[in-house]
């Protein structure tokens, strides 16, 4: 494998604005805010159903890629050195996020928890009062979601200032590009200085931020889809909602990153050969990943055979109902994505590599609805409605805007990087390859 | 960091900073092979005592039978269980360090991958004596090979005790022959220096190595291929252990975290017995500028996280048993952190969750006496957390009328120890024989000898 080569002048590129895109997100975010107006006028469960799982699968890609941003900084990664940026513009879609989410804290109650009604007959339920009820709910979601997402705000803002200072006269003549470097530059110290200091907080709160990350996602997880079946409980339901949205993280930056480098020659360049066949193998890796953690909660729960814990996969294995979906998704996350990136070729030429986290991105979002929808599903209504699409388009234009507005408003390469780092083992494994 | 001055970033510099010249590293890590000091012998013989130990009591409960342990009903699993599941668990940071820090190009791990897959080669044949002595009647022990019998009945396949027995052979083959692997150029190096019967002997170990360019291009790909092929181990084999347990419905041991859980745990501890490993080897060989304080500190870090990953499976356990609502797991997690055996569940969650967290400061993570004695806290945590799962719930499983009290006999004890020093006594014959230090992969990182060095990068 060769020495991962980072050059020592990273050219400043920004995504080209572009109003058609602009459009097409501002349309796509229309199509779902209205048709989410109207399902919720016909079937306002219904309604709420797809509006929490698309939230829930657009944070999760979301945060998930500002995660991976965070663990390949941790872990002092330097191939993925012009993909950096892209993994932390998800950062961009979180504020939208948090508003997406005040509706569903403060508009859902007997419409959405199952619970809410039980309480008052469920013996097994009413022991569950002091996690389950309203208020915490509300005040753990929002207290949570504000950390995790500050946290995640704060970092890209820590790599941004130091790159502010190496961009002056390369703006474009972009009036937003150069305001927001105004912004970022307050109290500006000097270019070294300033990395200095970003790199020392950046790894500094790194690990902090893993460990909120899986708290806060465990609980998100265990509030929007676990307690849907309020007996149900499974230690691994937290673990493997995080790890999915890692996973889709990963996914996402591939496909940026292919997008991107359709848009100019450095970044065609530079998101060269080798990235491409990490990351195609890191979303290998997690492919696997994703179904070891799906089978070992299967298998417990398969073997264990208790009634109120089968329960769940029950439901989600009736032939009649929610079987066939589930078949789907299991060879959206699984079996497509692991036969097609097995082999080199596929992690390294683009189109294919597109295809592949494609199959996997929407893989990940019908198994964020299969985990949901079918805890409040009744008998006879359909499996799956073009609803889901249509609302989610709401959030599709939401992220779609965002992060295109993220990559070009802040150069889409990162320029400064951590080019010699004392505590790095400077070395390289010749034979790997 | 923008500026870098020329020697830090020349090949290796930063991870062997001592190191200059290539042939010094043929002659520190050979200089271990020879004729050892008296320190060496004197190990040797408390481990011999201790094998010896450790036969007597075995012999003893076969002469006796499984009355002289202290297992009966209800707590069927008992100390040997517990140790079993520590040894395996011990063999598998081995394959992590060899083999998914390889394949994630972590550089840190080539001064310390050979003595780790030693340990875990060593590890799992310790740990395989186990369900020997467990089942009582050695002479027995082949009903585990699964094979059509004369009385026609075949073993259980849909029972988790049978597909143990595959992940543990499995797993002892491939990482056997991965450790082989990896010697093979070491081996040959030092077969070029060595005399007499100990020439001989790595004749036959090196396969005829010449150092051609064809036999490295085959080198490098048969390891590259076994790296892929292990990683998925790693996983599998202490997910399998897991599931011994959680498979079964006796509360405390049906959980679905119970996979990942096991094998973040065994990453833990297996780690935790490389440090404790390393610190004395790199004393007594004065390997110091080989085992520098960058590997410790790598070592910590990766202990850190599988123990951060550890203390979330036991809060998330501790968190669902009472989100449960169930009277049966409320009881016993209650049980477990105030009944009859707190001691142990509390010490688990301080060795394991507690201590640790010291590695956070660097000043720790940099100091090797303080992380050697972080590392035996590791050690004794993990064989607590599996005595916790293992007696905790057999103790107090249904019906009350069927509690009990295990108290581990003498003889069990005897046998636990002892198998540390079977497990030190094929260490310590390694360090004689195989350069315990990969010399092949460190000179790949160090400069390259030339007349004028080279600008790097």
């Amino acid at each position: 494998m060769a020495h991962m080569h980072v050059p020592s002048e990273v050219p400043v590129r920004y995504l080209p604005r572009s109003k058609n895109a602009s459009m097409i997100a501002g349309a796509l975010f229309l199509v779902g805010l209205i048709s989410f107006v109207v399902r919720l006028r016909q079937d306002p469960d219904s309604a709420w159903i797809s509006y929490v799982t698309n939230w829930l699968y657009f944070t999760s890609i979301a945060i998930g890629g500002v995660l991976f941003a965070f663990a390949t900084w941790m872990t002092k990664a330097k191939w993925n050195w012009s993909m950096r940026r892209v993994s932390q513009s998800f950062v961009a879609f979180l504020p939208l996020s948090f508003l997406f989410l005040l509706p569903m804290v403060l508009m859902l109650r007997e419409n959405y928890f199952p619970w809410i009604e039980m309480m008052a007959t469920d013996p097994i339920v009413q022991k569950k009062v002091a996690y389950l009820n309203i208020p915490f709910l509300v005040t753990r979601n929002l207290v949570g979601v504000t950390v995790l997402f500050g946290m995640a705000i704060y970092f890209v803002y820590l790599a941004l200032r130091p790159d502010m200072g190496l961009t002056e006269g390369s703006e474009e003549n972009d009036p937003a590009r150069a305001s927001w470097r105004e912004r970022l530059t307050q109290g500006w110290m000097g270019q070294e200085q300033e990395e200095v200091s970003s790199y020392k907080r950046m790894t500094t709160m790194a690990p902090a931020f893993v460990m909120v990350y899986a708290v806060v996602m465990s609980i998100i997880s265990y509030d929007w889809a676990m307690s849907l079946e309020p007996h149900w409980f499974s230690t691994m339901f937290g673990p493997w909602f995080f790890m999915g949205a890692f996973w889709g993280g990963i996914a996402c930056t591939a496909l940026w990153s292919l997008y991107l480098r359709t848009k100019h020659e450095d970044f065609k360049h530079h998101i060269g050969l080798q990235q491409r066949h990490d990351i195609g193998k890191l979303s290998f890796a997690f492919t696997v990943f994703w179904t070891y953690l799906f089978f070992s909660q299967y298998i417990v729960i398969w073997y264990g055979k208790l009634p109120w814990e089968q329960a769940w996969i029950v439901k989600r294995s009736d032939p009649t109902s929610w079987g066939p979906f589930w078949l789907l998704i299991i060879g959206l996350c699984f079996l497509v994505p692991f036969a097609g990136l097995l082999g080199r070729k596929a992690k390294m030429k683009p189109k294919l590599l597109a295809f592949f986290t494609s199959v996997i991105v929407v893989g990940l979002w019908l198994e964020r609805y299969g985990v949901v929808a079918p805890a409040l599903w009744h008998e006879g209504d359909p499996v799956f409605s073009v609803w889901q699409p249509l609302i989610g388009c709401m959030f599709l234009g939401a992220y779609l805007f965002s992060v295109r507005w993220f990559l070009s408003t802040f150069p889409a390469m990162q320029i400064w990087q951590p080019m010699v780092d004392p505590e790095t083992l400077e070395a390289e494994l010749v034979h790997a390859e | 960091m923008s500026v870098a001055t020329k020697d830090r970033t020349a090949r290796g510099a930063l991870t062997h900073p001592d190191l200059t010249r290539l042939d010094d590293v043929n002659r520190d890590v050979l200089n271990v092979l020879k004729t050892p000091g008296k320190g060496w012998w004197a190990m040797l013989l408390i481990s011999l005592a201790g094998v010896g130990m450790f036969l007597g009591a075995w012999g003893w409960q076969m002469y006796r039978g499984l009355g002289v342990s202290g297992l009966n009903s209800p707590v069927g699993w008992g100390v040997y269980i517990t140790t079993f599941v520590f040894w395996v668990g011990i063999a598998h940071s081995g394959t992590l360090i060899s083999a998914i820090l390889f394949l994630f190009r972590a550089p840190w791990r080539q001064s310390i991958y050979r003595a780790a897959e030693a340990m875990t080669v060593f590890a799992v044949m310790t740990a395989g004596l186990f369900p020997l002595i467990h089942v009582g009647r050695l002479w027995h022990a082949y009903w585990l090979i699964p094979y059509p019998n004369s009385r026609f009945l075949w073993p259980n396949f849909k029972s988790p005790l049978v597909w143990d027995v595959f992940a543990v052979t499995t797993y002892f083959t491939v990482s056997a022959v991965f450790f082989y692997l990896g010697t093979i150029p070491d081996v040959a190096a030092a077969r070029d220096r060595a005399t007499g019967l100990r020439k001989k002997l790595y004749q036959v170990m090196s396969l005829g190595w010449q150092g051609t360019d064809r036999q490295w291009h085959h080198f490098g790909k048969a390891y590259i291929f076994l790296a892929a092929l292990a990683t998925p181990l790693v996983l599998s084999v202490h997910s399998v252990v897991s599931w011994d347990f959680a498979m079964s419905i006796v509360p405390g041991w049906h959980a679905t975290i119970f996979a990942p859980y096991f094998v973040a745990g065994a990453i833990f501890s297996g780690v935790g017995m490389v440090i404790t490993l390393t610190v004395p080897l790199r004393k007594i060989f004065g390997l110091e500028a080989y085992l520098t304080t960058k590997h410790f500190d790598a070592m910590a870090k990766l202990c850190l996280l599988t123990s951060m990953i550890v203390l979330y499976a036991y809060l998330s356990e501790f968190f669902m048993a009472w989100y449960s609502g169930e009277e049966i797991e409320r009881t016993a997690f209650w049980n477990r952190l105030f009944g009859d055996y707190w001691w142990a569940t509390w010490t688990m969650l301080t060795c394991n969750g507690l201590v640790p967290v010291m590695l956070w400061f660097k000043r720790v993570r940099h100091s090797i006496p303080a992380l050697f004695v972080i590392s035996i806290f590791i050690n004794i945590g993990m064989w607590f957390e599996r005595f916790v799962i293992v007696v905790t719930s057999l103790h107090h499983e249904y019906e009350p009328f069927a509690w009990g009290i295990y108290r581990p006999s003498t003889t069990e004890m005897m046998i636990m120890v002892g198998s540390f020093a079977w497990f030190g006594f094929w260490f310590l014959l390694f360090t004689r024989l195989i350069p315990p230090i990969a010399i092949q992969e460190l000179k790949e990182v160090m400069p390259p000898p030339m007349r004028k060095q080279k600008e790097a990068h």
